[in-house]
């Protein structure tokens, strides 16, 4: 078992090694990367700031609270991103050509290798972005340190990582029935637009079940949510505990999802 | 490129008579543009369990959408934000998705491009057809099947939102509207493919085409309407181009724009177009001075 988590942990150690070896020999191509990234959350900002010119809170969010909820969704769309969209987003175009067959005969784990072989060095600065956006975030609140609340933010944070990362799993699956033609990426910027903003927004009449939908039947709302709360707003060990029973509840569907659909595999064209 | 392996037959056709026939008058050019239209439209419906699912989910930034409008107005206090109310803001989102309908042009500057830097643009130089000519009818293939397959979700969508509106416009204005979305289509076409052609020059255009596209997400008003934003901010964008793209269509629609300033606007968005139009051919003609036809 150990052995095993060492392999991999090498073997995606020297992935990573390579496609970062890759990724320098294009630095210009790096560098615009990034700097959409930038410009990205710069668009975001001035959206904020343009609405928080007219409103004090959101939702009960107070502009600082809401901006570190901003950051944290960019660093954690920004680690899903880096390790894992751009190999997802390849896995349609794999099924269409049958050269899926490659990746099956290796003698490694599949979802490893379909979901990890790439990393996208251009978004792994978003990680950083949003730390700072969350740094700054805290030192407007006049944030007081406390142990127990960054400890669940990390926690809630990597159990978030996990919860996006079996959707996309689930999404990508799909496409070994659906042989997709659209990308990936825009179906995932679509479903992940409901990580994007506050739960607690989704109050009223219709909008209240639809919030509990997605927090208790298809989680997606818990990704950035109850980190982004379990820092600075209430720390409610209910929400943590049932956030990490979703990311391994989660994590086993979209694997088991995964390989019912791998079973469709008909290898064609290839 | 797939409309164009599917296209294969009918190049061969024109190949074969295109030397000895004289130049085609319009009609033949008519029937080799709709036959474009035809095997586009084909090839857009070969995928149509993953179009599906891409619709539904395209619902669900509009449903976030309204509830964080509908969260900033209660925070605020206010009815009326940047000359907005609550229902019109929602109104206005949802109309810039029918103005986005006609003005994106996914895959459009990349793919040409791609043709660039793969050498493929050698089949437009070889056969009698207009590379401009060829996209602009695939194009609109396009749009038509995605405008009539989205038609019903749309309605649907349009019919649970109605008490955001208050019923459809005047004739004058829904023609006015009309006008404004198919010019919206033609600037965002040339715009697109003006980008494109900046291909010739470099050969790696997408992350390029990323920055334009994220600004001109923010810039065109699909974000929010820029009589939100703070002066000079408001005025400046409303001088450029990429407001026809999203804003100005939509408040065409609501009726914030009338009379004698909206028959300026309608100019100034078919100049825009022409603008465009003229800058694409122009960039076309000098980038095919440099190309060299490497591989394909």
């Amino acid at each position: 078992m150990i052995a095993g988590a060492t392999r991999y942990g090498r073997m995606l150690g020297g992935l990573a090694r390579y496609t970062l070896a890759r990724e320098m020999a294009f630095r210009g191509n790096f560098l615009v990367k990034v700097s959409v990234e930038l410009l990205w959350m710069g668009i975001m900002i001035a959206f904020y700031r343009t609405v928080f010119g007219k409103t004090s809170s959101i939702a009960g969010w107070s502009e600082p609270d809401y901006f570190f909820f901003v950051g944290c969704f960019f660093a954690l769309n920004g680690v899903i991103e880096t390790l894992f969209l751009e190999n997802c987003n390849e896995f349609a175009e794999l099924v269409r050509t049958g050269d899926l067959d490659f990746l099956l005969l290796k003698p490694i784990d599949e979802q490893f290798l379909i979901s990890c072989r790439r990393i996208d060095w251009g978004t792994a600065p978003n990680l950083v972005m949003g730390a700072v956006l969350m740094a700054v975030a805290l030192v407007q609140k006049g944030w007081e340190f406390d142990p127990t609340r960054v400890a669940a933010f990390f926690a809630t944070f990597a159990c978030g990582v996990a919860i996006a990362y079996s959707f996309m799993m689930i999404l990508t699956s799909v496409s070994v029935w659906m042989v997709r033609n659209q990308s990936l990426m825009e179906m995932w910027w679509l479903f992940s637009s409901l990580a994007r903003y506050p739960r607690e927004i989704f109050a009223g009449r219709g909008a209240e079940p639809l919030g509990k939908f997605f927090t208790f039947v298809i989680p997606i709302l818990l990704v950035s949510n109850v980190p982004a709360n379990v820092m600075v707003r209430v720390l409610d060990p209910r929400m943590v505990a049932w956030t990490a029973a979703v990311a391994v509840a989660s994590l086993w569907v979209s694997r088991r999802f995964f390989q019912v659909a791998l079973r469709s595999y008909r290898s064609a064209s290839s | 490129m797939k409309p164009l392996d599917a296209l294969a037959p009918i190049d061969g056709d024109l190949d074969l008579t295109a030397s000895h026939r004289p130049r085609p008058g319009f009609a033949d050019s008519m029937v080799k543009y709709a036959r474009i239209f035809r095997v586009s439209l084909i090839e857009r419906m070969t995928y149509r369990s993953d179009f599906l699912l891409g619709t539904i989910l395209r619902f669900l930034p509009i449903i976030t959408t309204i509830l964080l409008w509908r969260a900033i107005y209660e925070g605020s206090g206010q009815a009326v934000l940047g000359g907005f109310n609550y229902r019109e803001m929602i109104a206005y989102l949802l109309l810039t998705n029918i103005s986005r309908l006609f003005s994106s042009m996914p895959g459009l500057a990349a793919g040409i491009a791609r043709d660039v830097r793969e050498g493929t643009l050698k089949r437009y130089l070889l056969q009698p057809l207009d590379l401009i000519g060829f996209l602009l009818s695939s194009r609109v293939a396009h749009k038509v099947a995605y405008i009539t397959m989205s038609f019903i979700p749309y309605a649907g969508l349009f019919y649970v939102c109605r008490g955001y509106f208050d019923g459809f416009p005047d004739a004058l204005t829904m023609a006015a509207y009309a006008v404004s979305l198919i010019l919206s289509f033609m600037v965002g076409f040339y715009f697109e493919a003006s980008v494109g052609m900046v291909g010739f020059w470099f050969l790696e255009v997408t992350s390029v085409l990323y920055i334009v596209m994220t600004l001109n997400f923010f810039v065109s008003g699909h974000m929010l309407p820029l009589d939100l934003l703070p002066q000079p901010w408001s005025g400046l964008l409303k001088v450029l181009p990429f407001q026809y793209m999203a804003y100005f269509p939509a408040v065409v629609f609501q009726g914030k724009i009338r009379g004698v300033e909206l028959a300026l606007h309608l100019a100034l968005e078919l100049f825009w177009a022409v603008a465009f139009l003229l800058l694409a051919k122009g960039l076309y003609r000098a980038g095919l001075r440099r190309y060299s036809a490497y591989g394909g």
